[in-house]
């Protein structure tokens, strides 16, 4: 009984679905401060201390506005896309590990699932922007499909280095395989954090390649007609999914949340480590975002077909050797 | 491109788009991302203000004109008061006409970093084109200083300009101008070397030197395209054959092309402004002329921000004019837009292009709102 009330309260509260919903609200505040100080600006100010709680109030604050379904859209998908993005992102949330080696849930193999959530936000995107029946949103649409073909690849195999090198499919065990031998960024994994940091910024849809809501081309993309509640609960996946992706970069090659800590005290330390880490890969994800233009589609995916993949194949190569030698 | 019609559809950019800062209508026509074919209205601001000038007296006019544009306001009135007084037929004082230019140049500077700034933001470079806007304050500041106001200044008047200058101004003006110079160059050679720019502009929005004659480009536009024309050198208005200047021109004849030749001339702008202030004349600053206005046929153009703006003036005698008409650069610039955008053979128009090649000419369409329709130019 015990074991259930506690599973429970892990799932929803800590650190699970609560505890996801406040970082992720944390970390868009410290992404919009990182991007306003580049910029000389001020950034969220006035709600709570600097600003702390302009994310939640603005979430907060669309909840409460008027909800609007165009006459045209597939409503089933249209009303659909944000309820299931949110919910998986709660779900593959899972089995990133936060307190300990191990997250939530863990299973050899839990690298393909979070993998996988990747190209599942993808198909989202898609089927909101394809339901909108905008032009806007159409274009949007496609130009996420054709994004996904630029970064996945290179994405998928910066994962495989990492798996090579630690010879482990899960993060309880590539976690406590860099716990023991260093982190993996350390190694030849370091392309691979770089190739991931780049496609991390794709899938994320940020500068410079924010290509499917490019706001000055398509005025929203695929999120032109998203409203409301919808607009809503798709800005909080997307700062759910910058947390997600980040954790899973910590996991990856950061070593995750495990280090030195004192007995008995061990899940808060690394509680405290990954919101830390966290904090650095979006701080980077940010710093990217204020020094780049805008890439234009063709030259998204060419860039990511003719360097990134050849990089991210080397990458796999050069683990290979490191394990044989 | 395609065969096939069902493939294509219509994108409508305007009346009201995010890349857009005033009202107009770009019907494309697109296949995939490739644009095939474009349509142009710009009839959706038209303000009647030169039927409103008939009715008011040439220096009520001052602050109706002044109004066509707020980011070349001093081209405006400028272009207004030489209009005027070429009617007169008096000679304007050595000292007012040397203030004109540098109100003149220092609103230059500050369209074409407002300018730049707006071109970063269309790229999605908005670290750049927040840094570009807030060295866009310092000429917002000597503006303010010089004339009083920061945008819209009333500096120009009929027979001369509105106030005098002291010598802590001048030294003011001086520092600012150093102030500025260092961060000019410094965007410039950002606009050289940085790669995502330079991506997203060599190459797109292609105007041959053939073509910008033939469609009569005007301003910045035209010079990219290799060709040296500026009024202030072809038809020196107002002291300016006594200022040294260069024309700047590029045989880039792309957007990137169109952004370095601004820089290019807004280090000129500087240097102008220097001399001027250096070699002020003493004496007035004002002719005083007559409310009545001689009647007869004023024209006068002047190189604006922008390009080459035009006025004229019909005066039947009276204190107020008969007739007023003006000609601004962005709607000698349309056509060559239409051009630009049109995808040709090995020259294509991508959809993310179309806001880049749109804010290469500056445009201004609430001054250009003076016809019904300008779509298959």
């Amino acid at each position: 009984m015990d074991t259930a009330i506690l599973s429970l309260l892990q799932t929803l509260a800590f650190p699970g679905f609560l505890f996801l919903a406040v970082s992720s609200f944390f970390y868009e505040w410290l992404d919009r401060k990182i991007y306003a100080w580049m910029q000389f600006r001020a950034g969220p100010l006035s709600a709570g201390p600097m600003g702390i709680l302009q994310p939640l109030a603005d979430f907060i604050k669309l909840m409460g506005k008027e909800d609007i379904t165009p006459a045209y859209v597939d409503r089933r998908i249209f009303g659909a896309v944000p309820v299931l993005m949110v919910a998986i992102t709660l779900t593959f949330w899972a089995v990133i590990p936060v307190t300990g080696a191990a997250g939530l849930v863990s299973f050899r193999g839990d690298v393909i699932f979070a993998v996988v959530a990747m190209t599942f936000f993808c198909i989202l995107v898609f089927l909101g922007g394809f339901s909108s029946a905008n032009r806007f949103s159409l274009l949007g649409a496609e130009r996420a499909t054709l994004q996904l073909l630029g970064f996945e690849i290179p994405l998928m195999l910066s994962v495989t280095g990492v798996c090579i090198h630690t010879g482990g499919l899960s993060m309880a065990e590539i976690v406590s395989w860099q716990a023991e031998n260093g982190w993996s960024v350390l190694g030849p994994q370091a392309i691979g954090f770089f190739i991931f940091l780049i496609a991390a910024q794709a899938e994320l849809e940020r500068i410079p390649f924010d290509i499917p809501e490019a706001e000055q081309e398509i005025v929203a993309g695929w999120l032109t007609e998203y409203s409301g509640r919808k607009l809503a609960l798709i800005r909080l996946a997307k700062d759910m999914e910058l947390v997600f992706v980040s954790g899973l970069a910590v996991a990856l090659f950061l070593g995750g949340p495990v280090g030195p800590s004192p007995s008995g005290m061990e899940w808060i330390a690394y509680t405290a480590y990954f919101l830390l880490k966290v904090a650095i890969i979006v701080s980077i994800l940010a710093i990217i975002r204020g020094l780049f233009a805008r890439a234009r589609i063709d030259q998204m995916v060419s860039f990511g077909i003719r360097y990134l993949v050849p990089l991210s194949l080397a990458q796999v190569a050069a683990t290979v050797l490191w394990r044989l030698f | 491109m395609s065969s096939s019609y069902e493939r294509i559809f219509d994108i409508p950019i305007g009346p009201q788009h995010p890349a857009l800062k005033e009202p107009a209508m770009l019907r494309l026509k697109v296949d995939g991302e490739h644009v095939v074919g474009v349509d142009l209205d710009v009839s959706y601001n038209h303000r009647g203000i030169e039927k409103a000038a008939e009715y008011r007296t040439y220096i009520q006019n001052l602050y109706l004109i002044e109004r066509i544009c707020g980011i070349c306001n001093v081209a405006q009135t400028l272009t207004y008061c030489l209009a005027v007084e070429s009617l007169h037929g008096k000679e304007i004082p050595p000292r007012a006409r040397f203030l004109r230019i540098i109100a003149e140049e220092i609103s230059r500077i500050n369209s074409h970093l407002l300018w730049l700034g707006v071109a970063a933001h269309e790229i999605g470079f908005d670290t750049f084109f927040m840094h570009v806007w807030l060295d866009r304050e310092i000429t917002l500041g000597l503006m303010e200083a010089l004339s009083g106001n920061r945008i819209t200044s009333s500096y120009n008047v009929i027979g001369g300009v509105r106030r005098d200058v002291t010598d802590e101004l001048l030294a003011r003006i001086r520092k600012g101008l150093d102030e500025l110079e260092p961060r000019v160059k410094r965007y410039r050679e950002i606009v050289l070397t940085d790669r995502s720019i330079l991506k997203r502009t060599q190459g797109v929005g292609l105007l041959s030197p053939a073509d910008a004659v033939a469609t009569s480009a005007v301003g910045p536009t035209l010079r990219a395209s290799g060709i040296r024309s500026d009024v202030r050198a072809d038809d020196p208005y107002s002291s300016h054959d006594q200022v040294p200047f260069n024309v700047v021109a590029s045989d880039g004849c792309d957007a990137h092309a169109r952004i370095l030749v601004r820089l290019d001339e807004i280090l000129e702008s500087i240097q102008m402004c220097r001399y001027c202030v250096q070699k002020l004349p003493s004496g007035p600053i004002l002719q005083r002329l007559l409310r009545r206005t001689p009647p007869g046929e004023g024209l006068s153009r002047v190189e604006a921000p922008r390009g080459e703006l035009f006025h004229y003036i019909l005066s039947d005698g009276s204190d107020k004019p008969y007739r007023c008409k003006v000609s601004t650069p962005t709607l000698a610039n349309l056509p060559a837009l239409v051009r630009m955008l049109t995808s040709k053979g090995k020259y294509v128009v991508n959809i993310a292009d179309v806001p880049v090649i749109l804010a290469s000419i500056d445009p201004c369409f609430s001054c250009a709102a003076r016809v019904e329709k300008s779509g298959g130019v």
